[in-house]
């Protein structure tokens, strides 16, 4: 029914057909068989190198095994050989000593003649060389074997090519399906950095990438405000906008102006994330250390990525700075009172459960109302703004302030006590005894601004929340009877408290 | 347990490590080991892939590596702390310049174990430079004797078809940076200053001493990119002279009775060098096999086992004890090789070595390329490596800060 050509081509096609997860997988298979098939001693794959003119050894195969081998041949001076092979897909070696032929692996023969120049046009088209080797001198290659080897060696480039392609599908959807997952994490975690953190990490993960660095502009979009890098061993590192270099500051103009390009021979890719017009910052992804270069199909993939996430970053900057509005007093920056109530709670429980000390500081400004009513509101508003400023900058990280109302104003001090918490206060009467209002409001009277402390300490003086707050109201009220200006902690002034009326 | 490991014996490594094996086998008989073979270029890859592999990948147990990838290993988080795996495993009788690039940079904990390695030396044809020399060893003990001595010898063979004075030790049948180091080190030149803190491939000693290597292909006394085994091999004749790292005695004396001799790499400067080659083992910070693979790297550092491998590659014995008994076993290894040794240098043990060797690998295939095309000048390769220059130092930058 078949002849010995078609029935070997038919028994060889069986044989590759099946799924292989990619090239090596393939030609471990396919070099056997045709070394068993002709009796070779050797047989070898090689790779066009396209821009080098160059066919670099892959893969060896001799007895049952295949070996990964190198070596590179430059074809380019070599143009009986290369017209031969081109035109008639096969050719034997001049040079060695033994018989040896190569096989051109290629998707499509050139149908016209090969004219001076189109060497590399035509090499576009190849998949690949073998050279099959016989040590044995007097067995040379007869033309019906070359002719088999044609067919199977076409066979072969089938093959590699729909491997090639399967390869490619399926590396693209892991890709997709890892950013889809990722994305999911990343929408659904609230604050913005850990989200980054965790989406940095993964695409460093899945891409394999030596570095991945994520940079993201200020409010205005001029300067880089932060930088997120995940190294080589996986590990996070940030930068603040005064960390960043000029050097890298500069990147980002780069990268606007320059767009997201890809070049083949890069191992480094920068896009921007922007949303509509605005700058959200850009990603930037490399391979130097490694010298890999990085696939147009990992670009793409990052390209689409890129703008989700630029929309997904815009998205949660927008959540953070609407949290931040809702927490914080537009006109003194401070927390609001239900913020603080939130934090205050938090703080009693850890240290009733830590046997910490805890202690609360009540302020106002002293004579505030003459202030409104001699100078004006907007002065008022501006001796509020100057008083929490200092108030701000004068606190621990671990301190929390608050606008309470009017002009009177809490601050929490975690793990103080009473004496300590003198200290503080009496840090904060320095600092703002020392503002003047300003002169040209005053006739050019000197104008000092003074404020008045209470204090009350957990867990000597209150055991509840409620209780302390009560306590160091009771404190500042002995102040103010007293005459202003000064601070006093609760239980030195215990006594002195029998007429205080909560307001 | 998987054992990663490069074409060390060319074509016959499978059947050399089917034979080395045995050994391992007939010890540990419960200790299944199969042995997969990449060239350097595949490994290098690996490295960076090996940390997150695909559900399809193979996840190796034991790494075969060159000396100077194992601070870029430790660094990666790929390389499993061997001091820890084992408190009792010692560096003690390893050779001083082979130490320090077992450990951890700045630690004396072992993250690699040496197994063997092998140093550059110019192996000659006796025969053949018999009629073009009555001092052969002293015409080669300069670059410029080597390049006189092989224009004697490109014309005494001029009727040879396919006849070079120089085989190409390069597996790649290319230009080979390893190669080329004893000629930069020759120079006064090196890869990066004394204090690694910066890159000096831009001077000019170091352009002159990649010159003096790169002028045996362009004054055509060595092929490149040529198909191999075809021209310029010592033993078919077609050459006479080979820069190599491997012993080669042994192969040639089996081989028609051809005498070979071994020289020192012809000095390109004041300064006699060779390039020293370790090779270590690794286990995989993701093996599930690692008791096996500490067995496999102990087996091989005890001193008859290193000696037997070392004759089955044509290397030399990476710890004194063996060594020493490897050197004694040939006076003429131990006249040749004595001498070669006091001169070895190797490379430094930081995360960028790695890069920095791809980095010039990929210069010098460009220049094979253009030499091959008769379109190499050295203002390109001046050009190449003063881009190189900046991209090292990015790299001392990001990395050894």
């Amino acid at each position: 029914m078949f002849d010995k050509k078609s029935y070997t081509l038919y028994k060889f096609h069986k044989q590759l057909n099946q799924a292989f997860q990619n090239k090596r997988e393939l030609l471990e298979s396919a070099l056997p068989v045709l070394r068993n098939l002709f009796k070779l001693d050797r047989i070898y794959f090689f790779d066009w190198q396209q821009e080098r003119a160059i066919l670099s050894l892959r893969m060896m195969c001799k007895k049952e095994y295949c070996m990964d081998k190198q070596e590179d041949i430059s074809v380019i001076g070599e143009s009986n050989f290369l017209r031969k092979l081109l035109q008639e897909g096969i050719t034997e070696t001049e040079d060695l000593s033994y018989p040896a032929i190569y096989v051109l692996l290629k998707w499509q023969r050139p149908s016209m003649g090969l004219k001076n120049g189109e060497v590399y046009n035509y090499m576009q088209d190849k998949v690949g060389v073998l050279r099959l080797e016989r040590f044995n001198k007097r067995r040379g290659f007869t033309s019906q074997e070359k002719e088999l080897i044609k067919a199977l060696g076409q066979e072969i480039s089938h093959n590699l090519r729909n491997t090639e392609i399967d390869q490619a599908k399926n590396q693209r959807l892991n890709v997709s399906t890892a950013l889809n997952d990722l994305s999911t994490v990343f929408a659904s975690s609230l604050r913005l950095e850990d989200g980054l953190e965790i989406i940095l990490q993964g695409v460093q993960k899945y891409f394999r990438f030596d570095r991945v660095r994520l940079y993201l502009t200020d409010a205005y979009a001029r300067r880089i405000k932060s930088a997120l890098c995940v190294d080589i061993s996986g590990q996070v590192t940030r930068q603040t906008q005064e960390e960043i270099g000029e050097q890298e500051q500069s990147l980002l103009k780069e990268v606007f102006d320059a767009e997201a390009t890809y070049r083949s021979t890069r191992s480094v890719i920068y896009i921007p994330l922007k949303v509509q017009r605005s700058k959200v910052g850009f990603l930037a992804f490399d391979n130097v250390l490694s010298r890999r270069r990085i696939g147009y199909l990992d670009f793409i993939s990052l390209q689409q990525f890129a703008s989700q996430m630029a929309l997904s970053i815009d998205n949660a900057r927008l959540f953070e700075r609407v949290q931040e509005l809702s927490n914080y007093d537009e006109l003194t920056r401070l927390p609001v009172r239900r913020y603080f109530n939130e934090k205050f709670a938090e703080e009693m429980y850890r240290a009733k459960r830590f046997n910490l000390t805890l202690s609360l500081l009540i302020l106002d400004i002293d004579f505030f109302k003459q202030i409104n009513d001699n100078y004006g509101h907007q002065i008022g508003d501006w001796a509020l703004q100057e008083v929490s400023r200092i108030i701000r900058t004068s606190l621990r990280q671990t301190d929390v302030p608050c606008r309470f109302g009017g002009d009177e104003m809490v601050i929490m001090l975690p793990s103080t006590n009473s004496d300590e918490s003198k200290i503080i206060a009496k840090r904060l009467q320095d600092r703002i005894n020392a503002i003047t209002l300003p002169t040209k409001y005053t006739n050019g009277e000197e104008i000092h601004i003074s404020i008045s402390q209470g204090i009350a300490s957990f867990p000597t003086d209150a055991s509840s929340s409620e209780d302390l707050l009560e306590k160091a109201d009771k404190a500042l009220y002995v102040v103010k009877k007293n005459g202003r200006g000064h601070f006093a902690a609760y239980r030195e002034v215990v006594d002195q408290t029998a007429d205080y009326k909560k307001e | 347990m998987i054992l990663w490991t490069m074409p060390d014996a060319g074509d016959q490594t499978k059947e050399t490590y089917a034979s080395f094996l045995t050994l391992f086998k007939k010890e540990n008989p419960n200790i299944p080991i199969s042995v997969r073979v990449f060239t350097r270029n595949v490994l290098w890859r690996r490295m960076f892939t090996i940390k997150n592999p695909t559900h399809e990948e193979e996840i190796p147990d034991l790494i075969q590596i060159p000396h100077y990838w194992t601070a870029l290993l430790v660094r990666e988080g790929v390389a499993e702390n061997l001091s820890q795996l084992d408190p009792g495993l010692s560096l003690s009788t390893c050779l001083t310049p082979l130490k320090n690039h077992c450990y951890k940079p700045g630690t004396k904990d072992i993250y690699s174990y040496p197994w063997w390695f092998d140093i550059s030396g110019l192996h000659y044809r006796v025969d053949h430079l018999k009629l073009v020399t009555n001092n052969p060893e002293k015409d080669l003990s300069t670059w410029e004797g080597l390049l006189n001595i092989c224009a004697a010898l490109r014309e005494q063979f001029k009727d040879v078809p396919g006849y070079y004075p120089v085989q190409n030790g390069d597996w790649r049948g290319s230009l080979s940076i390893r190669s080329a180091l004893p000629c930069v080190w020759g120079r006064g030149a090196d890869l990066l200053t004394q204090d690694l803190k910066k890159t000096s491939v831009a001077s000019q000693a170091f352009k002159d001493g990649l010159r003096d290597y790169i002028n045996l292909a362009l004054n055509n006394f060595m092929p490149i990119l040529r198909e191999r085994g075809s021209l310029g091999t010592m033993v078919s004749g077609k050459a006479s002279l080979m820069l190599s790292r491997k012993l080669g005695l042994s192969t040639f004396d089996a081989r028609r009775g051809t005498q070979v001799h071994t020289v020192p790499v012809p000095s390109t400067g004041d300064t006699p060098t060779a390039y020293m080659s370790g090779m270590n083992l690794f286990i995989n910070v993701h093996s599930q096999h690692k008791k096996e693979a500490l067995a496999f790297i102990k087996f091989c550092a005890r001193p008859e086992i290193q000696v037997h491998y070392a004759k089955l590659l044509e290397v030399f014995p990476a710890f004194d004890e063996a060594l020493e008994l490897f050197m004694l076993s040939s006076s003429r290894r131990l006249h040749v090789y004595g001498k070669i040794l006091t001169a070895a240098q190797t490379l430094p043990n930081i995360t960028i070595m790695g890069t920095i060797m791809e980095i010039l690998k990929r210069i010098l295939a460009v220049c094979a390329t253009q030499i091959v095309e008769g379109r190499f000048t050295q203002a390109s390769l001046d050009r190449e490596l003063d881009l190189a220059a900046k991209e090292i130092e990015y790299l001392l930058s990001i990395y050894e800060s």
